[in-house]
């Protein structure tokens, strides 16, 4: 569903992306990992457009991409959350989401008709289905951090994508709320057939929840495989996981 | 027409002051601190009095550009230490704001305390006169001191902004203050400092320009427009910037009047949205 | 929902009554105050739109209210046409204005964008200064003809009245319709709202038109009102001080503008008849608003009453986002 191919990016000189490449097929969870630093943010933001790259491609369901805008990128069926949470910050649980949908239904131009007339169901599906009905008249500042960044999701689920870009999702969660994101993570693939591209640091979650892994070294890929293919891998134990990592069986 | 030139020239050396200092505060404390016309009319009013003071020959015009300047620092210095550093935090707009507050304020208390005739400070005699130029055209000798101390006040500010400590740290500071603050520097003193020597600038621009026009209330106006032009077209928190900027400013509002003098005075302003349209950063490097 | 909405919409309807009930019981000086008050309070809300719910740093909306008043003057005075054309030429002048502006300003953010603002309209201000021949230069246009119908005191009140209600309705519909959900988001998250498929530049240029032309309408009940146009409205002091009102109301509620235009220009006529100097006055309110009531009165009240959602204490990252946002 999408392919990377040999993408490249500099900033004054310092190469974050070297080569990189990515395959993920439909229906796929697909885990990024890497030292920090690796460029997996860098390679987020090159194929969802934030970023315009040196060379290489980006194919989204055999249709390059590449370099295009992000507001395109997402019409295309690409939804992305991002590593520091990026709410909009006035609005609450419901408003952050209702312009998601507002958005993906092409709505936005409307002037005449009061929002609170349209798209609430849809609204209200999508935040129930994350969890969060419970908050969703509060303005987004007086969430928990936890609580933020599954709203993250939730507005990125506005667009109905069909790819959905998870950048770091449980960073700074508690671990039951690392629990119910691998939860949410794992309905979403499941019950609503969402193709899911991440990128984390907590290994047990990858390991638990991906099907395959690509392993990002100072820009470039090193490895894209099967858990245990990646998890046995010479290069990635001496590069990341502390070769000393027993790989039985 | 040359002499017409260089007396413009002389006037974007005030410009060029002026603007050195709101660029510096833009540059290391991202405030747009529209008090500074403001401070540059304080500058020129207690440059007035000073010079009133002490007789108004060359010694009390020498003390008036010595205190003038030092006086708006002082007055600079309180109201950061007093009511700006609090509002670091805040967002942006609010800064701007209150430098707008403080700008009506100086403006009334100005007001208040000079009265609202226009004051006229006397050229001291040293500089009184004229010399010839360019095959005998007379050229007023203040202005030729105008167009000499310029460069001095550039080198002078260069020096300062790249070789002192002080001038690093700040440097340091506009790019990121959190990293300096982490380091163990008061980035709050070093905010002050440059403030206050931003504000100094603002004050010694009004001191220097006193002699040649009638120190009026309405100074600021005008002119805090036109120093964010020349800041905006340099480059923010570019000081070489706002010296190239008021150059541009100056001599495009030279030549305009010249040419077409109903209109010239719009050819400085169509010459800033030239530079923008095609740099919008402004023309050299700025600090943001 | 029951007790809470209709006490509201009682408070709307009593003001409105009220409103129109001026002419007849307060001297005409009142209603004339009254007139500017709407203006002002038009002008400011038309600021807010772009200001307070586009997250614009809109610095210099006063060109747009100065040319919306020199439209409409003009119009009536040089043209033979009918001076009610006015009314609608002074506004869609500002609002292409607003558009030509607005396409090369909108490719800047925040700061650069206020700034470009700022000397774009001081151009627009430096050719009505000087055009002594066709806008009456620094003595501006007096004596405009005005349509007889609206001529008197009272009838220019009343016509101010309807049209600011109607804006004022209109820009309320456009603030709860989708469009509005939409730019406030671009305000708090313009990344975010490209990332989730919004054309953010686009929804920015259309929120200034707006605003630019419901800004060329307040100037033209100017003139309908004052039967003059004169440079000083398009300086950038004004659109400071159209800012202020924005804040001193509320710039995060819809009426905050309003109220903070009654306030300034009731504060203004009551201050200049003991002293001249109200620059002081109003500086030394900015200050005490910037430190204590950042909200505004409106947003201060509104929160003080619980009416308003609460929103908690930020935390430090998202300061930091908004911050960094440069």
């Amino acid at each position: 569903m999408l392919k990377v191919e040999n993408l490249h990016k500099s900033f004054s000189g310092f190469k974050a992306v070297n080569g990189a490449n990515l395959h993920v097929a439909k229906g796929e969870i697909v885990a990024v990992i890497g030292p920090n630093g690796a460029g997996k943010t860098t390679l987020f933001n090159l194929v969802t457009g934030i970023l315009k790259p040196d060379a290489g491609s980006v194919r989204f369901r055999g249709e390059d991409i590449t370099g295009m805008p992000p507001y395109q990128v997402c019409k295309k069926g690409l939804s992305r959350s991002f590593q520091v949470v990026n709410v909009f910050s006035r609005l609450t649980v419901f408003e952050n989401v209702r312009v998601s949908v507002l958005a993906r239904e092409n709505k936005t131009w409307n002037m005449f008709t009061p929002a609170k007339k349209i798209v609430t169901p849809e609204t209200e599906r999508i935040v129930d289905s994350v969890g969060l009905t419970g908050q969703k008249d509060r303005v987004s500042t007086m969430l928990s951090h936890g609580e933020r960044k599954v709203l993250e999701i939730a507005i990125a689920l506005g667009g109905n994508p069909e790819f959905l870009i998870l950048d770091e999702p449980t960073a700074g969660m508690s671990p039951e709320e690392t629990g119910r994101c691998i939860d949410l993570i794992r309905k979403l693939s499941k019950d609503f057939g969402l193709t899911i591209l991440f990128c984390e640091h907590d290994m047990e979650l990858v390991f638990a929840i991906a099907n395959r892994i690509m392993v990002m070294v100072r820009g470039s890929t090193i490895v894209q495989g099967p858990c245990d293919e990646v998890r046995c891998n010479q290069a990635v134990q001496d590069a990341y996981l502390g070769g000393s990592d027993a790989c039985s069986a | 027409m040359l002499c017409q030139i260089f007396v413009g020239l002389s006037r974007t050396v005030i410009l060029f002051i002026v603007a050195s200092g709101l660029t510096l505060i833009l540059g290391v404390l991202r405030i747009p601190n529209i008090a500074h016309g403001s401070l540059y009319m304080i500058g020129a009013f207690l440059a007035f009095t000073i010079s009133k003071m002490a007789g108004g020959g060359t010694f009390g015009f020498w003390l008036a550009m010595a205190g003038a300047p030092l006086g708006v620092a002082l007055l600079s210095l309180v109201c950061e230490r007093g009511l700006f550093q609090y509002l670091y935090e805040r967002e942006h707009l609010m800064l701007l704001l209150l430098t707008f507050a403080f700008s009506l304020v100086f403006g009334d208390l100005v007001k208040l305390v000079w009265g609202g005739e226009y004051k006229s400070v006397p050229v001291p005699p040293a500089f009184q006169g004229f010399v010839p130029l360019f095959g005998g055209l007379p050229f007023p000798i203040y202005n030729l001191f105008l167009l000499i101390l310029g460069p001095v006040v550039a080198i002078a500010l260069w020096l300062l902004v790249n070789k002192t400590k002080i001038g690093k740290i700040a440097r340091a500071a506009a790019v990121d203050r959190e990293m300096v603050g982490a380091v163990g520097i008061n980035v709050s003193w070093i905010f002050a400092c440059v403030f206050v020597i931003g504000c100094f600038l603002a004050g010694l621009g009004g001191a220097l320009v006193a002699p040649t026009v009638s120190v009026t209330l309405g100074m600021d106006a005008t002119l805090i427009m036109e120093a964010f032009l020349i800041v905006i077209m340099g480059g923010l928190g570019n000081v070489w910037g706002a010296l190239l900027g008021a150059l541009i400013f100056g001599l495009t509002q030279s030549l305009g009047i010249l040419i077409w003098p109903q209109f010239g005075i719009i050819f400085p302003y169509m010459a800033v949205i030239a530079v923008l349209l095609f740099r919008p950063t402004g023309l050299l490097k700025s600090t943001w | 929902m029951g007790p809470v909405f209709r006490k509201k919409n009682l408070i709307i309807i009593a003001s409105v009554v009220l409103l129109f009930l001026f002419p007849a019981i307060l001297p005409r000086f009142y209603v004339y105050m009254a007139a500017i008050v709407l203006i002002y309070g038009l002008a400011a809300t038309s600021l807010n739109l772009a200001l307070g719910f586009g997250g614009l740093y809109q610095f210099h909306h006063a060109v747009f209210y100065g040319v919306g008043a020199y439209g409409a003057a003009l119009m009536m005075m040089k043209t033979g046409l009918s001076p009610w054309l006015g009314f609608i030429v002074g506004p869609l002048i500002a609002a292409v204005l607003g558009l030509v502006m607005g396409l090369i300003c909108i490719r800047l953010s925040k700061l650069y964008f206020g700034m470009l603002q700022i000397s774009l309209g001081s151009l627009v201000w430096a050719i009505v200064y000087r055009w002594y021949s066709f806008t009456g230069g620094d003595d501006g246009l007096h004596g405009i003809p005005v349509p007889d119908l609206i001529s008197s005191g009272s009838a220019a009140y009343y016509f101010t009245l309807i049209v600011t209600l109607i804006c004022t309705y209109m820009t309320y519909r456009i603030l709860k319709a989708p469009f509005g959900s939409v730019l406030q988001a671009i305000r708090d998250n313009t990344v975010r709202s490209e990332m989730i498929g919004v054309n953010v530049r686009r929804h920015q240029l259309m929120a200034l038109v707006i605003a630019a032309f419901f800004a060329g309408v307040a100037g033209s009940l100017f003139v309908a009102v004052d039967t003059t146009a004169f440079p000083d409205m398009l300086f950038w002091t004004l659109s400071m001080e159209m800012v202020i009102m924005c804040l001193l109301g509320g710039w995060l509620t819809f009426m905050g503008p309003m109220l903070g235009a009654a306030v300034i220009v009731a504060l203004r006529t009551l201050v200049s008849t003991y002293t001249v100097y109200w620059a002081l006055v109003l500086g030394i309110i900015m200050m005490l608003v910037i430190f204590f009531l950042p909200e505004g009165v409106l947003g201060w009240l509104m929160q003080l009453s619980g009416k308003r959602r609460e929103t908690g204490p930020e935390n430090n990252e998202q300061k930091a986002a908004l911050a960094g946002d440069r």
